[in-house]
């Protein structure tokens, strides 16, 4: 399939054989997500401000903590909940996973935020937008050492709908890839347009035996057979 | 078979893990939090990996197989997660890992402790013959600053006049210190030069402190006031460096493994170094806050006292955890 080719998906085996697909962060989103959190702390700590200026003495002992704390371990203590994500993250649908596709640890949580530091020199997080520029998974070096991977969580997939129509023998012997690709045509059928869908069914017109003819009535019969091979049979 | 008798046929196990994973997980889904049969997940989370794995191979629908994915590494999760934290895991820590990791790391940490100690003696020397030279590492302002500190009329030893109060300074202690280690350990990413560089740039800049106040005559305060905390500050910068120093050495010589296999090693081994780092430096900080700068106590008390930190520290990591268990 011509489509691996342009993925950037990391797949993770599992102990029981199976492949799971990781959809890597590119820069863009994590760049974004970073000046979220760089927002929320900036809030937490001008709240925190105003609200220990009333503590009198005690107040620039534990302000100075509190910013220790949201410096090195605000992103720690975030991805360590089950989300696995700072706010800024959740809010772009990321979270940081092991390398295997496993939630993060807490030691390899700390690893990464703490190499936050060599990512950032020379200047302005220099190295890890190099390093994330020339990696196809699009790690930074705190990433690197932690074997971790920031990651699209996983959509909750509905129900495909596909267009009820009267299921149709298809007219050639068709392969299992194909038929397939029949199907997922079905099923990315409502939300295409109709010209669209009509376009795309001439493609597939050989199945039905209508190969050469476009049109609604090609579109319709191309998905009586997707019905066919899903397993439907007229009544 | 047909993708829709498959759906059919398989369709309740699935959705029967969905539910079992949901109740684990609770309040995301608006139920309570129950206590659900870890054999049943097992089993029904093997059945749908086969599923999955017939699905992807009888080329069945990608809604399906997607579906299939999902509940499929929701188990994934749910099932392999460790869990690291708790208070048992924080003693096994401190009474055996940490001092193991140091040991296991012996190379390192004489390496790092060698340069420190080397470039501060240089510095410290240099300084105290020709003490203009301080004000290459800072400038004048500053050393006056270091002259009021450490002079025998100052109440609070080793602060400016007029900073904070002791929990003032505890704060910043900790913030300065631990930032320094942490920064030790990071820039060994870069094949350890950059580890290299912070260690003999502290060394120099203490060393240089150190040898400026003593030509000043003001070395007994000096050193009385930095030889307690000191067994833990300068032991956590060593150790921070040895981390670092071998985040660099795992890149430079990575052995049998690739570089990236190698890092990642290096990494798992040594950030055990830095929770034990992290600790040290927080004994450090109230050290230096409450107890180092108190002028009242008697010079000989604070020898003493010093005097049974180093051998703490020095004995906890060359004995602690050392018997099997």
């Amino acid at each position: 399939m011509t489509g691996t080719v342009l993925d950037t998906l990391v797949p993770a085996e599992t102990p029981e054989g199976i492949l799971l697909e990781l959809r890597p962060s590119g820069l863009c989103a994590r760049a974004c997500a970073f000046l979220l959190d760089m927002l929320i702390r900036f809030m937490i700590f001008s709240l925190l401000t105003t609200v220990i200026a009333l503590l009198g003495a005690l107040g620039p002992a534990i302000l100075l903590i509190m910013l220790f704390l949201l410096e090195w371990l605000y992103p720690v203590a975030f991805e360590l909940t089950r989300w696995g994500a700072t706010p800024g993250k959740r809010a772009l649908g990321l979270k940081v996973v092991m390398d295997n596709g496993l939630p993060i640890t807490p030691a390899a949580s700390l690893t990464r935020n703490l190499l936050r530091v060599a990512d950032f020199l020379p200047f302005m997080y220099g190295s890890a937008l190099v390093c994330m520029l020339i990696r196809r998974d699009f790690k930074r070096l705190g990433d690197l050492a932690a074997a971790t991977l920031v990651v699209y969580e996983a959509r909750e997939t509905r129900k495909a709908q596909l267009p009820q129509v009267e299921p149709l023998a298809p007219a050639i012997p068709v392969a299992l890839q194909d038929q397939a690709a029949v199907i997922a045509l079905a099923a990315r059928a409502p939300r295409l347009t109709g010209e669209r869908l009509d376009e795309l069914a001439a493609l597939a017109a050989a199945v039905s035996g209508d190969a050469g003819g476009a049109g609604p009535e090609v579109t319709r019969r191309v998905l009586g057979v997707a019905q066919w091979f899903l397993g439907r049979r007229s009544p | 078979m047909t993708p829709i008798q498959f759906e059919q046929l398989y369709e309740r196990d699935w959705e029967e893990l969905r539910q079992l994973l949901a109740q684990m997980h609770g309040r995301r889904y608006g139920q309570e939090r129950l206590t659900v049969h870890g054999e049943r997940v097992a089993a029904l989370y093997r059945r749908t990996c086969e599923h999955l794995a017939l699905a992807r191979a009888r080329f069945y629908p990608a809604y399906l197989v997607e579906r299939l994915e999902q509940i499929t590494s929701d188990a994934h999760q749910a099932i392999y997660q460790h869990s690291e934290l708790g208070i048992g895991r924080l003693a096994r820590l401190f009474s055996r890992d940490f001092p193991r990791a140091v040991r296991a790391h012996a190379g390192f940490v004489w390496t790092a402790a060698a340069l420190f100690v080397v470039t501060s003696l240089a510095l410290g020397l240099l300084v105290y013959f020709r003490p203009e030279l301080i004000l290459s590492v800072a400038d004048a302002g500053t050393v006056a600053q270091y002259d009021q500190m450490y002079s025998k009329a100052a109440q609070e030893i080793g602060r400016p006049g007029g900073a904070g109060s002791d929990w003032g300074m505890f704060g910043f202690y900790i913030r300065h210190n631990v930032g320094i280690a942490f920064q030790c350990f990071a820039a060994g990413l870069f094949a350890g030069v950059g580890t290299l560089f912070y260690l003999a740039y502290n060394g120099a800049l203490i060393g240089a402190v150190a040898g400026y106040l003593t030509e000043r005559g003001l070395a007994a305060t000096f050193f009385a006031f930095v030889v307690t905390h000191s067994a833990f500050e300068l032991t956590a910068i060593v150790l921070s460096g040895a981390a670092g120093l071998r985040l660099g050495y795992s890149l430079l010589a990575p052995g049998r493994q690739t570089r990236l296999q190698s890092l990642v090693k290096a990494a798992r081994e040594s950030i055990v170094i830095i929770y034990g780092v992290s600790a040290l430096l927080l004994i450090a900080a109230a050290v230096e806050a409450f107890w180092s700068s108190a002028g009242w106590i008697p010079l000989a008390v604070k020898y003493s006292v010093a005097a049974l930190c180093w051998i703490a520290v020095i004995s906890y990591l060359t004995l602690q955890g050392r018997r099997a268990n």
